[in-house]
């Protein structure tokens, strides 16, 4: 059975992005059908059924997540959009919010209702002017429709919805520092436990989703939770997904895929392949900078969540990066430590200070001012990291470092023996 | 819970150690059983790890946790393991559970506090060397203990403002700052001034303040007790000792009725500084900078070291030159004089033409024997205590009354301090209706009612006082008393609790505690030889006066004791709280 673009289906359209084009494919069918035929309860369930995972980067069961709301009512629930998309070589979420608003914003829309919230916060990056611009623009269409407001379609359900713009921290698309900073405070990872479902947004449950998950659902609630466990890998890794490729390739982008394809099928087929004929693959990240790097001979994996952990990596938040024999492995891991130590918030003790550390210890590498014991120490303080922090931002940086050392362990030995970079001096290219 | 002080700054120092509890031991309904190293603890629900590791006297080391605090868990130096949890977790915000196992010594969690340790030196500037904090550092305890010794890092630290005066009395060195956020949470929380905040990210985020906003308020110099290492240091105390020279002696605050218990901190017989010390049930674990600095009149007003005696008996005249006298014939001449010039006074113008101020800044032992001598066997009918008050009652500590012994003095049967008693007693005087004053520890130009003239008027004038008051150098005997932390012996602060001061200077010169210059003058008047010590004055105190029933200076231990219920309660005593 050939897969059928779903969450893609309309970008392509003239009228993409606006509510008569939206409406015009079938778009909130899956909103009337849900209001009608579900109760809250069964549209949790529905989900549960669907096998989806949340598409923000842990793969968290969605159904169970919103299972977690405790079962009092003695306060409000909140619904989260996580759109602070900002994952080096992530860029879906952007694409269905300029692309494709409505299809997230019913997502939206049933999942509150699925989780019985009246309330819901879009967190968009700051730097997604047009998102901004379009998703707002969305909305004030969705109102005027009676898709948002009081008594949605009839069904007694009200929503609305606050559009959020974020600052501009990488951080902020961590769960709880965006709490934090859509309460107007310094972007600051929570301890947790507890977890936002018990203790959220203004001390109020709160159920935080990626903007592909909400995608998922409208889907969900369109076509059945049948329908979507059949894509993929069922069980476990079942839908459509969006998959970004960026790098050394002909045709970087954002591809519409199965869960479970083949890496080598997205990167030969959809992106076109490599960039240069004469350069082979060397390394790729498959879901995005904080993941684990696999070498050249591992790259024929499926891009699923369990697949990928198999693999020794993780599908993350599918943004997958592709290197070719060009890349120094010093030079790119020094890209991806300069970014995280930008970007640490500083709160806790291993990160703020580690990530600091690798920037120097790799640009000393890198200008050929490198020992021979920095290459054990880089592994070193990416062990004292990892697991110690308050948040994942520490694996964020520790799994690069841990896997960039191991896999190119030599390459790294030798910029420190040779004080200079092989990559140059033996003219690869 | 019981909130216990910071932990000693020696972390390879443990505790003693309470037994551990028999396995069989019933356990609450509000208690869990775990293990802490093997060792079965029990613990309220709700304690942390972190707390129930203390009380069981296993220190888990810890920069940014502060009892007195919020939970930030942003040093990560409490990591411990917890069994069946695939992380190690942070004790300090890691509630206790039924049958949980932890493990706050393993290889891993060792391996996890080296890691922090290396962090967190890998940017500090290494300087103990000139670090006040030096010796009772976080950081130095906690290197010795846990540290790998040596250092990895080969980079240029990342370097901050230093000997920034961030307002105040404190100066942040913002290089040897370890980000644990106390100081602003303390600002946040407990002085509620909100002066402190972190700024920029990453290795680069430094605690400051907002323009024109600097650290200001009543409090300040706890942001410096707080701060775990040498970021924050009081400017007072800069430079001017090593803390390892230091000699702590627990005692009490006296700049106000609160009673702070306090660390008196010595070196070479001179008070240097003085910083709380925990008492959940007064002052938790805060004091104020004005209390920190009730010290300082000590080094800045004149003292005088051997008792002063002018011109003869029924006038005061020019210094009598006492310098060949040895001290104990000067002492005994001076108190044989205040006797016989009281004595004239009584007999020749009867025992209502006597009168004595004494200060609510007197001890408990002091003012018993004050009223002893002076109101029972001399026979000094009016006895007043000056209020002193200033400002306002706060929402923390500070308390209008700046006396710390008003409670004392009410529940002595003195009375409490009355600004009109004392006025009545200067004006008579100044009308010649009292021709003989005994002042105990207070300044009389200092109140409202004084008058040059009184001096003139008044027969005698004997002053007790720790230092040369325009009243002492106006007096016929003026006899030196010990000053703060020469003496010791209780105050009775505002909830009615006594405490207890002690001793951490000589003497200076001569001087003598004020109850014993008072039991020597009594001795004259026929008081019986005993109350060798304060403690034996208190003694006496606890068997006679109802108020301080069933109390003694062992009871009171280092954190003092409540009054008996209800028996406070004097005629003059306002009731508690007011």
């Amino acid at each position: 059975m050939a897969f059928e673009p779903v969450l893609t289906r309309n970008i392509h359209r003239p009228d993409s992005g606006t509510i008569e084009g939206y409406l015009a494919a079938g778009g909130y069918q899956g909103l009337r059908r849900a209001l009608k035929e579900f109760s809250p309860g069964q549209l949790v369930e529905e989900v549960k059924n669907s096998g989806l995972r949340g598409r923000g980067g842990a793969g968290f069961p969605t159904g169970m997540k919103w299972g977690f709301l405790p079962k009092t009512r003695d306060k409000p629930r909140y619904l989260c959009v996580n759109a602070d998309e900002s994952e080096p070589g992530t860029f879906k979420d952007r694409l269905l919010i300029e692309k494709d608003p409505h299809l997230v914003l019913e997502g939206i829309i049933l999942s509150a209702y699925a989780i019985e919230s009246s309330l819901a916060f879009f967190y968009i990056r700051g730097e997604f002017h047009e998102g901004y611009r379009i998703f707002q623009k969305a909305v004030q269409e969705a109102r005027a429709k009676g898709f948002l407001g009081t008594n949605i379609l009839g069904s007694g359900f009200s929503l609305d919805i606050i559009i959020y713009r974020g600052a501009g921290a990488y951080i902020c698309g961590e769960e709880t520092a965006l709490l934090e900073s859509l309460e107007g405070k310094r972007g600051y990872p929570r301890i947790k436990p507890p977890f936002p479902a018990i203790v959220g947004l203004y001390g109020c449950p709160t159920i935080i989703n990626n903007v592909e998950t909400l995608a998922n659902v409208t889907l969900i609630a369109e076509r059945g939770a049948a329908w979507y466990a059949s894509i993929g890998r069922p069980p476990k890794n079942t839908g459509p997904k969006l998959f970004c490729l960026s790098g050394h390739v002909k045709r970087p982008g954002v591809f519409e895929a199965p869960l479970g394809v083949p890496f080598l099928e997205l990167l030969n087929e959809h992106a076109g392949g490599m960039q240069h004929s004469d350069r082979p693959l060397k390394a790729a990240v498959p879901g995005g900078s904080s993941m684990k790097i696999l070498p050249a001979s591992k790259c024929d994996v499926l891009m699923d969540f369990d697949a990928l952990a198999a693999a020794g990596t993780s599908l993350g938040s599918a943004g997958g990066i592709v290197m070719d024999t060009s890349t120094c492995m010093v030079t790119a891991l020094l890209n991806v430590a300069r970014f995280y130590a930008h970007e640490s918030c500083g709160q806790c003790t291993p990160c703020r200070e580690g990530t600091g550390w690798f920037v120097k210890i790799l640009s000393r590498l890198e200008r050929g001012d490198g020992r021979p014991e920095d290459v054990g120490l880089l592994t070193g303080i990416a062990s004292n990291i990892e697991g110690n922090t308050v948040c994942p931002f520490g694996e964020a940086i520790a799994w690069p470092v841990e896997s960039y050392v191991r896999v190119f362990r030599e390459e790294f030995e030798e910029h420190a023996k040779r004080k200079a970079c092989p990559m140059k001096t033996t003219a690869v290219r | 819970m019981q909130e216990t002080s910071p932990p000693p700054h020696q972390p390879n120092v443990p505790a003693v150690a309470p037994p551990a509890p028999s396995p069989s031991a019933p356990i609450g309904a509000d208690e869990v059983a775990l293990l802490i190293d093997d060792r079965p603890v029990v613990a309220k629900k709700g304690t942390t790890v972190l707390q129930a590791a203390e009380n069981a006297g296993v220190l888990v080391p810890h920069y940014c946790y502060h009892p007195g605090l919020s939970i930030a868990g942003n040093c990560r130096m409490c990591l411990v393991e917890i069994e069946k949890m695939p992380k190690l977790q942070i004790a300090c915000a890691t509630p206790v559970a039924q049958g949980m196992a932890v493990r706050t010594g393993n290889d891993r969690v060792r391996d996890a506090r080296a890691g922090i340790q290396e962090f967190l030196l890998i940017n500090h500037p290494l300087d103990c060397p000139i670090c006040d904090q030096a010796g009772e550092c976080r950081l130095q305890a906690y290197e010795a203990a846990y540290g790998l010794g040596y250092s990895r890092f080969h980079e240029e630290k990342v370097h901050f403002p230093k000997r920034y005066d961030i307002g105040g009395k404190v100066v942040f060195d913002a290089e040897r700052c370890i980000r644990c956020t106390r100081c602003i949470r303390f600002c946040d929380e407990v002085s509620q001034s909100h002066e402190l905040a972190l700024f920029q990210r990453g290795d680069h985020a430094i605690i400051g303040t907002f323009p024109g906003r600097p650290l200001d308020n009543p409090y300040s110099g706890c942001t410096v007790d707080v701060c775990p290492v040498g970021a924050l240091t009081w400017k007072p105390f800069r430079f001017k000792a090593r803390v390892w020279f230091l000699k702590n002696v627990p005692s009490v605050c006296v700049g106000c009725a609160r009673g702070c218990n306090v660390d008196v901190a010595t070196f070479r017989n001179r008070i240097h500084r003085l910083t709380p010390r925990a008492n959940v049930d007064v002052n938790r674990y805060w004091m104020c900078d004005a209390g920190r600095q009730s010290y300082s009149p000590l080094y800045e007003r004149p003292r005088f070291e051997r008792p002063i005696l002018r011109g003869g008996p029924g006038a005061v005249g020019p210094e009598e030159d006492t310098s060949s006298m040895d001290t104990g014939s000067l002492w005994d001449l001076a108190l044989d004089r205040s006797a016989d010039l009281l004595r004239g006074v009584a007999k020749a113008h009867g025992p209502k033409a006597l009168a004595a101020i004494v200060s609510a800044r007197l001890t408990v032992e002091d003012l018993y024997l004050a009223k002893r001598v002076l109101g029972e066997l001399l026979g000094v009918p009016r006895m007043a205590v000056p209020p002193h008050e200033e400002g306002e009652d706060d929402h923390l500590l500070v308390r209008r009354d700046k006396t710390p012994n008003a409670r004392g003095a009410s529940a002595l049967g003195i009375g409490a301090p009355s600004a009109g008693r004392v006025k009545e007693i200067l004006e008579d005087a100044a009308a010649g209706n009292v021709r003989g004053l005994v002042v105990v520890g207070e300044d009389l130009t200092e109140f409202p009612g004084f008058s040059e003239a009184l001096f003139q008027k008044l027969d005698v004038l004997v002053v007790i006082d720790w230092w040369q008051s325009p009243t002492a150098d106006r007096a016929q005997v003026a006899l030196p008393a010990c000053g703060y932390g020469e003496f010791e012996g209780t105050v009775v602060n505002f909830q009615e609790r006594v405490q207890r001061l002690r001793v951490g200077l000589d003497p200076r010169g001569e001087a003598d505690p004020t109850w014993r210059i008072l039991r020597d003058l009594g001795r004259r008047f026929g008081l019986p030889s005993e109350y060798a010590t304060s403690r034996a004055v208190f003694d006496d105190v606890a068997a006679k006066v109802p108020a301080f029933a069933g109390l003694s200076y062992r009871a009171l231990g280092d954190r003092g004791a409540p009054m008996p219920a209800g028996a406070a309660r004097d005629a003059g005593a306002s009731p508690p709280g007011a």
